[in-house]
């Protein structure tokens, strides 16, 4: 046996069931974007079978592009949410690892409270949040509007400053399932679950950073801001970059907590709408799910590029 | 100088209670959680038992009866471990190799292997059902769970284990085999007790991300092979008629895991990274 072969042999196995996992479903998806694919289809009993004689061509990519009813929105609510989760889960991360990555009375403790959210299951977070800490009634969202128009309404009795206060019309709590803010919910919750991520990230990263090169810039009479500038920003750069990256790749295929929500009122990614197309029209949900694939690969490739090349030393 | 330490011990403090105050504020949902779980179902919607009320373990007791809680456990416990002894399986020979005896290609499988973590699940959801439900007939079975978990953690669990591996000096590895020692050997007595450690917290971490995976194990059961994930996403309450029940069941799902990952914050760090920031 060769001294190259063994080794070979060894990644064969690894390499051979993810090239399996990953090619067999894709080309089925693919062939299904070509052809008129229909479960339930009562008209065209054919088209309930996949069969190359329902050959459509680029049929369903027009469809899904140009006449299914919420593609475009489903893309731009899954950039939206993902946009959204990322900014403020990095701004959160930097600032809260700044804050920890310091000595001081119980920071083990701090920092095991803090990491907890991201080991709670995605189904776990929707249902907490969605029910009982945003429910406009039941929610603790319900309770705290509630007993704030409470205290007005106890002031308005007041001498003086109760014709101040009965001026004050009653807040009506934020539901989080309407069709408007269903995807503020799935931000707040999905940027709670992911910012303690980015803070072990950025801290670990902090970490790292020169003191040597700190303590110098301080002799030299550099203020705080200016320390944190050209010193602390540049050395985080790679974190962030890392940071958005591997979120964008969970991000992008959101679904428990999109489903948890409102399943998908007023609130669909590009995943949640694949899934409803599934039920039924499978040409339209193997088209959109080509696009989701270019979709990935374009934020993939961009990212890859930023950070892929660092990776390996 | 006394004046600047003074400065920085009222500083210190200041932003030790903010630390303080907002890790609290991160875990007050899961602290909620727990502390309603507590609860009775009537009490848990009642604005004057906001904080005070008559403690219970009725909602812990019943979780067999209200939601049938053991079954998912079990088949939660079944696949996540499989699919974890199958990824190091598979794993442990590959990052061996990868890691020990580099070829020119070895960047680009690792980076292909990673590229297949960005594949997304939903675009490749009805053909996983037709293959496995029509054509293999494997639908819901705790083996295709384990195999699905498997393979979207293989990546990660190659990537980490490879970061691992590399940092053990080659020469060990070497000596075994001027010594004469068969690749089986050398895995098994040299590789594994030295970078044990590392195998140890990939192995958490991989079983971390079986638990609360939630796309294929809800998408790929129905009854015989569903996961916890499957239980909570399949009873998202109605109305929050049931807060108390709900808390108590969810507690039970998410607890013993976010003990495991307290166990294993440092190396999440390199597993979700894939040795990018150590």
């Amino acid at each position: 046996m060769s001294k190259r072969t063994l080794p070979r042999l060894l990644q064969t196995p690894a390499v051979i069931l993810l090239l399996l996992w990953m090619l067999v479903p894709l080309s089925m998806t693919l062939y299904f974007s070509f052809i008129r694919y229909v479960l339930n289809s009562t008209r065209r009993p054919e088209w309930t079978t996949p069969s190359l004689s329902n050959w459509r061509g680029f049929g369903n990519y027009e469809y899904v592009l140009f006449h299914a009813k919420d593609f475009w929105f489903a893309v731009q609510n899954s950039l939206f949410i993902v946009g959204s989760i990322l900014v403020l889960t990095v701004i959160f991360g930097l600032a809260l690892a700044m804050l920890v990555n310091r000595s001081f009375p119980g920071r083990g403790i701090v920092r095991v409270l803090l990491i907890s959210p991201f080991f709670v299951m995605p189904a776990v977070n929707a249902v907490l949040w969605i029910n009982m800490i945003l429910d406009p009634v039941l929610g603790l969202n319900g309770l705290a509007v509630e007993g704030i128009n409470h205290i007005i309404h106890g002031l308005k009795n007041f001498p003086l400053i109760g014709s101040f206060f009965s001026m004050w019309p009653d807040i009506v709590p934020m539901s989080f399932r309407a069709t408007q803010t269903s995807a503020y919910a799935v931000i707040i919750m999905v940027t709670w679950q992911w910012t303690p991520f980015a803070v072990l990230i950025f801290m670990t990263s902090l970490q790292s950073e020169d003191e040597s090169q700190k303590e110098a810039a301080i002799l030299d009479g550099a203020n705080a801001w200016s320390r944190f500038r050209n010193l602390t920003v540049p050395h985080l750069a790679r974190p962030i970059a890392i940071v958005v990256m591997i979120q964008s790749i969970f991000h992008l295929s959101l679904y428990a907590e999109i489903e948890i929500v409102s399943r998908g009122n007023g609130n669909k990614n590009l995943p949640y709408l694949i899934g409803e197309f599934t039920s039924n029209n499978i040409g339209a949900a193997s088209a959109a799910g080509i696009f989701a694939v270019i979709l990935a690969n374009i934020v993939a490739i961009f990212l890859l590029r930023m950070v892929g090349k660092s990776m390996m030393d | 100088m006394a004046t600047v330490s003074q400065k920085s011990r009222f500083g210190g403090a200041f932003w030790t209670i903010l630390a303080w105050v907002i890790a609290l504020i991160f875990f007050f949902p899961i602290f909620w959680m727990i502390f309603t779980s507590f609860k009775t179902d009537a009490d848990a919607v009642k604005p004057e038992f906001l904080f005070t009320f008559t403690p219970t373990l009725d909602n812990y007791l019943n979780m067999t009866d209200n939601y049938d809680y053991w079954r998912f456990a079990i088949n939660s416990v079944i696949t996540s471990t499989f699919a974890t002894l199958l990824a190091l399986v598979v794993g442990i020979p590959a990052a061996y190799a990868m890691a020990f005896d580099p070829s020119r290609h070895t960047k680009d499988i690792l980076m292909w292997m990673l590229s297949t973590k960005m594949l997304p699940a939903a675009a490749v959801l009805y053909p996983m059902t037709f293959l496995t439900k029509n054509f293999l007939g494997i639908f819901d079975t705790h083996f295709l769970i384990i195999v699905v978990l498997c393979l979207i953690n293989l990546p990660i669990v190659i990537w980490m284990l490879f970061t691992y591996f590399k940092e053990i000096p080659k020469e060990i590895i070497e000596a075994g085999k001027m010594d004469g020692v068969s690749t089986w050997g050398e895995i098994k007595d040299i590789l594994i007790p030295l970078a044990w450690g590392g195998v140890a917290s990939t192995a958490l971490l991989t079983f971390i991300f079986c638990w609360n995976e939630a796309y294929w194990t809800v998408r790929l059961t129905t009854t015989e092979a569903a996961t916890l994930s499957k239980l909570i996403e399949g009873n998202r309450a109605p109305e929050g008629l049931f807060f108390g029940r709900l808390s108590a069941v969810s507690t039970a799902a998410v607890g013993p895991i976010i003990i495991l990952g307290w166990f294993c914050q440092k190396q999440l760090v390199r597993g979700l990274t894939f040795g990018a920031v150590k």
